[in-house]
């Protein structure tokens, strides 16, 4: 299963474009990390409110259910930019040129379609929650201390639609790549041989010791 | 024609009626209606109202205190001390409250129809370490109670913690809460009887409330003697539930506290009516405030309810 | 076509697709919605002018997957054990553990090669991922181990198979997964790993003793250490046995009183020792933010295989597959025992080609409720149960043994990926290479699943203490 991954950059406006949404997408992934972060000290506090002061945080679970969807969903298109959604790559690992670069095309678009529909049926999820004329906009709330639900369900329509214009970019890229037969495409996950694809894997899960 | 139906966790007491209805339409249509029940398969509970509105199943059960926002009218049923005393009233007062016009447009915001509750008994608390004796106990009580229960629990000065019913156990093992307030089927099935030693016969702070809806262009897409076969069956199959909670569940429920030497707290009235006075006034003015501003005849609503509870007495 | 044949075709179809390289979660999903769309409009007779209707309904019903099955406070604890790990890292607990380990324990026969499985055994208490743990004493271990003269692919192998012990030995995050699939008390399976994993590890520790006392040139012991080094050894160690208490007695208090909390709460207390650790050790925002990055990106990809994943589920509660294939698991005539270990088996095969987390994703749904009925039901007594065992305790035990197959398949050819990272941190080791060097801890972790398929109490006392 193949990780992480290479991606080059040169200066062609769709290496530009790469550059500045994965930009983005860096920041919507470090809300996801820091999220996970709110939950450990979320903890502490519950854990601490409760065993000291004999007061627990109202609403702890409720808060943990709001968070849940940041961390899942904020980094999908950092992931996919990548390279780190896991695969096979049997298959795509022993193609090369262009019958590789229709093959992640039509995988790619495959994913798009998937994902369109499901900004649509993640929109319509967060829309039945959503009422203009009701209290705090909310017609779906927390079991506990009824926080609304909408922010936390529009989360998954918003992560989805910075995917689909990372899909979109790397149809692109592959299609570009298709037509010039390139040896080194840029703004796409490169599928080296597994030895170096595990280099970087080792790589990002051992942080900074290389 | 087949419907699916969406409820969740396993064939148990709470579910019975839908069986049952199942069963009955099946017979009375020569199987040419039945209801197809899965147990958690077509959706996740807190969202089956929404796949009743999107059409993915025909009939589905939830209950109240999920999402209050979804469903507001229907919540009256779930403020604390209410006084209900039996399930065939919990029907009587439900079927009263479903059939209102409020609330059917409530529900209609769901294109869902109510068809019938699924009616549960007094929320009382099991507990761990000293048994509470007068009010003043609870002080300081860390208990698992949702809802209108919950905010009930909290001005006697019990704190109110919440966690998902599959956790209470080791919450409760871990001190996490010293009580926790369930129906009785649940206390059976959720093991907080196992290592509670005390439980409240008759605090009685109030229930929940689970409707079973249907979608209202699959009931009136239904040919007519099958809507018929349906809707007839509804008092039968609520009949089978009540009768299968009291002689099943509840003739368990005294020998499993026995069997596990569960000490049974009797409140004095005094207790219970100030516990009543303290939480009671409080959470029904809060509710009818925040339901008017919904645009809900919140005071018509509380005062159906409340009236046929006093005129049962 | 019947609900059934379509969940058949459909999850053909998502074989082709996994094999074609598109990324599980997303293969998963779009098959989940296919079915869907098949299923609802099947349901219409396949009526040309409500197809838009059925698509319709399909795509509202998967679009309610991803929200409202990732806001699961249970699922929460995989983020925070995977940064438990990284935290770990910066904490400087992973060279502390091994000098530790070294030397207390590196005077055996292949002494280096031991202490470097129980220093992942001790790793594993604080990581939640094989996978990490495997990379980590990869850069730690593997040079020392060369130094003094060991078969560097078998230094390779140890490493790889040594990370495996992260998952059963709790925090795991794959337990969790288990756990929330379905539908057990995350508690007692995080407790029924602990023992398998330190079993695991001593099985692995006499496979080595006894690799060194008949390989001639194995790898000398490596003896000479002080008493006095020993003991200072520990201190800078201490910690993990400090993170590993805090999330016992979160889980279970030994002495018999209260414990703490949830699990939720001790892997997230866990973590925020560590973090404090880390921050003494000299970590700052600029290794922070890396730590919180890492840790992202690894959860959305585990959460987007699970809503991926679910969205397949969903259509297949819709096609009613997963009662089929139970009702004709037991139909069959063969022996329980029999069928259980086919079933162990056909992991094994599937492991070769997939990863754990997405395998145990698809499989589960259907093998699980078969596995139940094998035993009995999900509320069967031990006495009437087919294994001997209560529902619950059967979930555990298979909940193990499906753990411990997954992590088997982390180091088996062709798609083994401890193997890959393993020989990704070392350019003087090829991936052939590193499989060569763990293909004597196949024998050792096919020892360790009899002894678990054969004596289930070692995997269920501990829980049943609870
Ligand atoms: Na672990
Ligand atoms: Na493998």
């Amino acid at each position: 299963m193949a990780g992480s991954s290479l991606v080059l950059s040169d200066d062609s406006t769709l290496s530009k474009i790469d550059t500045s949404l994965y930009k983005m997408e860096r920041v919507l992934a470090l809300l996801s990390g820091l999220a996970v972060f709110s939950l450990m000290v979320l903890a502490v506090f519950s854990v601490g409110g409760r065993n000291l002061f004999n007061t627990p945080l109202a609403g702890y679970v409720d808060w943990i259910e709001q968070a849940m969807p940041l961390i899942a969903f904020m980094g999908v298109a950092y992931t996919q930019r990548d390279g780190g959604h896991i695969r096979m790559d049997m298959l795509v690992g022993a193609l090369k040129g262009r019958s590789l670069y229709a093959v992640e095309f039509l995988t790619t678009l495959a994913i798009l379609a998937l994902m369109l529909l499901l900004v649509w049926g993640s929109w319509a999820h967060f829309a039945r929650s959503f009422d203009f004329g009701a209290p705090m906009w909310s017609r779906d709330s927390s079991m506990d201390i009824a926080l609304p639900l909408w922010p936390a369900k529009l989360l998954a329509p918003v992560a989805f639609g910075v995917l689909c214009l990372r899909l979109g970019l790397q149809l692109w890229a592959y299609a570009r790549a298709f037509f010039h037969n390139d040896e080194t495409p840029v703004a796409v996950p490169l599928v080296a041989d597994a030895a170096t694809q595990a280099a970087m894997e080792a790589e990002h899960v051992s942080g900074h010791d290389t | 024609t087949e419907w699916s139906v969406s409820l969740w966790g396993k064939r148990r007491a709470f579910t019975e009626h839908v069986e049952k209805l199942a069963e009955l339409v099946s017979e009375k249509t020569g199987g040419e209606f039945t209801l197809n029940i899965s147990y958690g398969g077509l959706s996740k509970n807190k969202e089956n109202l929404d796949g009743i509105s999107i059409g993915a199943f025909e009939m589905a059960q939830f209950c109240a205190g999920y999402h209050r926002d979804k469903n507001p009218s229907i919540t009256v049923l779930e403020l604390p001390f209410l006084g209900v005393s039996s399930l065939e009233q919990e029907v009587e007062l439900s079927m009263a409250v479903y059939q209102h016009p409020a609330v059917q447009k409530d529900l209609a915001r769901w294109n869902a129809t109510l068809l019938m509750p699924s009616p549960l008994p007094q929320y009382n608390l099991v507990g761990v370490g000293d048994a509470p004796s007068t009010l003043a106990d609870f002080e300081g009580l860390s208990v698992r109670a949702t809802g209108g229960i919950g905010k009930a629990m909290e001005t006697v000065g019990a704190v109110p913690t919440s966690m998902s019913a599959s956790e209470v156990r080791q919450a409760m093992d871990s001190g996490i809460v010293k009580a926790v307030a369930f129906a009785p089927h649940a206390h059976m099935s959720f093991g907080t009887i196992e290592n509670g030693t005390w439980w409240t016969t008759n605090l009685n702070p109030g229930t929940v409330n689970c409707p079973v809806v249907v979608n209202t262009d699959a009931l009136n897409d239904l040919s007519d003697e099958h809507r018929a076969a349906l809707l007839e069956s509804v008092d039968e199959a609520l009949a089978y539930y009540v009768e299968f909670y009291n002689s099943k569940t509840m003739a368990a429920w005294g020998p499993a506290l026995e069997e596990r030497g569960i000490a049974q707290v009797t409140f004095s009235v005094g207790a219970v009516t100030a516990f009543k006075e303290a939480a009671a006034a409080p959470a029904a003015a809060a509710w009818i405030e925040e339901n008017t501003k919904r645009g809900l005849p919140a005071q018509e609503l509380y005062d159906l309810v409340t009236g046929m509870i006093a005129k049962g007495e | 076509m019947e609900p059934i044949e379509i969940g058949l075709v459909v999850s053909g179809g998502l074989l082709v697709l996994v094999v074609l390289g598109m990324r599980v979660a997303f293969a998963a999903g779009l098959a989940g919605m296919v079915g869907l769309i098949w299923i609802f409009w099947a349901k219409f007779g396949y009526d040309p002018s409500r197809f838009g209707k059925a698509l319709t309904i399909a795509v509202k019903t998967a679009g309610q997957v991803p929200h409202s099955k990732v806001s699961s406070q249970a699922l929460s604890l995989i983020p925070t054990f995977i940064l438990i790990g990284y935290l770990a890292y910066y904490a400087g607990l992973t060279k502390a553990l091994f000098e530790a380990a070294k030397r207390w324990l590196a005077w055996v026969p292949g002494g280096l090669a031991v202490s470097t499985v129980f220093a992942t055994a001790g790793f594993a208490a604080v990581s939640g991922a094989s996978v990490a743990t495997s990379a980590v004493f990869a850069r730690i271990a593997i040079p020392e181990m060369l130094a003094i003269g060991y078969d560097k692919r078998f230094a390779a192998g140890v490493v790889a198979a040594g990370g495996t012990l992260a998952s059963l030995i709790p925090p795991s995050a794959i337990l969790v997964i288990y756990a929330i699939i379905v539908e057990q008390d995350v508690g007692k399976l995080l407790l029924a790993g602990f023992i398998p994993g330190a079993f695991s590890a001593v099985i692995y520790g006499i496979l080595i003793i006894g690799m060194a006392l008949t390989i001639k040139g194995f790898g000398p012991a490596v003896s000479g250490f002080t008493w006095k080094e020993r003991f200072v050894s520990l201190p800078p160690a201490l910690p993990i046995l400090f993170v590993v208490v805090t999330i016992i007695f979160f889980v279970y208090n030994p002495f018999g009183g209260d414990a703490w909390g949830t699990p939720t709460e001790g892997g997230a207390i866990g973590a925020f020792v560590v973090f404090l650790m880390a921050l003494y050790r000299g970590m700052r925002w600029a290794e922070l933010k890396d730590a919180l990055l890492e840790t992202a990106k690894l959860s959305v990809m585990i959460f987007t295989i699970i809503w991926g994943v679910l969205i397949y589920v969903r259509f297949l509660g819709f096609a009613d597959l997963p009662g089929a294939f139970s009702d004709w698991i037991t139909s069959l005539t063969m022996s329980p025992m029999l069928i259980l270990i086919m079933i162990l088996l056909a992991y094994a095969v599937l492991g070769m080609f997939m990863d754990a987390i997405g395998m145990l994703l698809l499989t589960l749904p259907v093998v699980y409720p078969a596995v139940m009925a094998l035993n009995g039901g999900e509320f069967v007594s031990a006495a009437d149960s087919t294994f001997g065992m209560s529902g619950p305790m059967c979930a555990i035990w298979f909940g193990i043994l499906v753990v411990k197959m997954a992590e088997f398949c982390l180091i088996t050819p062709p798609i083994g990926l401890n193997c890959f990272v393993v020989a990704g941190v070392r350019d003087d080791l090829s991936v052939q290479d590193v499989f060569k060097g763990v293909t004597p801890f196949f024998i050792a972790d096919a020892v360790t699943i009899a002894l678990l398929v054969a004596f289930p109490a070692i995997v269920l006392w501990l829980p049943g203490q609870v």
